[in-house]
């Protein structure tokens, strides 16, 4: 990247209202550090009380779900094997949004888009009722965490999340999955 | 009796505070660890220990969490499910410490509050 991309790149972020950014590789470790430097940032923001830790939630679930779901996941007590993530948080107006993308195999795209087009059908009350419900169920058998992920996302939000896929330029079976949450 | 559990907090993990020999039990701060269930498994366990060999005292739970994670609180739940148990033969006293600002925290307590109806709910507004 010359400093010219850079400079643009640095230009991009700030118009869209980014306050924090970061994309590489992800481990409990390293989730951990990001959110730390989130806070800080949030609290230097002046942002504070529920919509601190509603950012912060979705963030770690967000994060934490792409550890989960990830196609190689790091193996027990070996760090060297991570998984790549995107995610960046910023304001829009009164509301912040957190966005984070990773990539996944074109297989996983229908299960997951089934799952989302679901939760954004469904009003706050029904989201509370659907996670009060999924909360007191054993998790469903390809669920690596609680499998309330996405249902804590959608119940810290304040509009449906909203996502998308888009295929890879150089490899048609790689899909990249974007989820935003607005809070 | 069981001895008394301490574990010191962590960044993504709560202070563990359970004297059983004052049949107090608390957790504070965070919780988002890597793995819950691991992370939980022996607390869990000393807590069925200690509930096992609990009769007819007054047990005080203060939980006392800023933020927790789904696979946390999917834990938490078998937590209060044993204390609801244990409350059949004991008093349990669940002292829930929110802040008032923040609803989820709140409205998650008074879940609780509705399921498990032998707790004797204490909300505490912060």
């Amino acid at each position: 990247m010359n400093l010219d991309d850079f400079d643009r790149f640095r230009r991009l972020v700030n118009d869209s209202g980014v306050i924090f950014y970061y994309t590489g590789y992800l481990s409990h470790n390293i989730i951990g550090a990001i959110g730390d430097a989130l806070r800080s940032k949030l609290e230097a923001e002046d942002i504070k009380g529920p919509t601190a830790r509603r950012i912060f939630s979705t963030f770690i679930e967000m994060m934490q779900n792409i550890l989960n779901y990830a196609e190689n996941p790091a193996i027990e007590g070996d760090k060297a094997i991570l998984q790549m993530g995107t995610v960046a948080i910023g304001n829009a107006g009164e509301r912040f949004f957190v966005v984070c993308g990773n990539s996944m195999g074109e297989e996983h795209v229908s299960r997951l888009r089934g799952k989302l087009e679901h939760i954004r059908t469904l009003s706050l009350e029904e989201i509370k009722q659907e996670y009060k419900r999924r909360l007191r169920e054993e998790p469903e058998p390809d669920s690596k965490g609680a499998g309330l992920g996405f249902l804590t996302v959608a119940r810290d939000a304040s509009e449906p999340i909203e996502f998308d896929f888009h295929a890879d330029a150089r490899n048609q079976d790689i899909q990249h999955f974007f989820l935003k949450a607005t809070i | 009796m069981i001895p008394d559990l301490y574990l010191a907090p962590e960044r993504d993990k709560p202070e563990v505070d359970f004297k059983f020999s004052r049949h107090h039990l608390s957790l504070k701060g965070e919780t988002y660890p890597e793995n819950a269930a691991q992370f939980y498994g022996p607390i869990l366990a000393a807590l069925r220990v200690y509930l096992n060999d609990t009769r007819g005292a007054h047990i005080t739970v203060d939980m006392d969490l800023i933020y927790f994670n789904s696979s946390s609180t999917k834990i938490l739940l078998s937590l209060f499910e044993m204390l609801d148990q244990a409350a059949r033969d004991n008093q349990v006293q669940l002292n829930w410490h929110y802040d008032p600002e923040d609803e989820t925290v709140q409205e998650f307590g008074a879940d609780l509050a509705e399921d498990y109806t032998a707790l004797v709910y204490n909300p505490v507004a912060k």
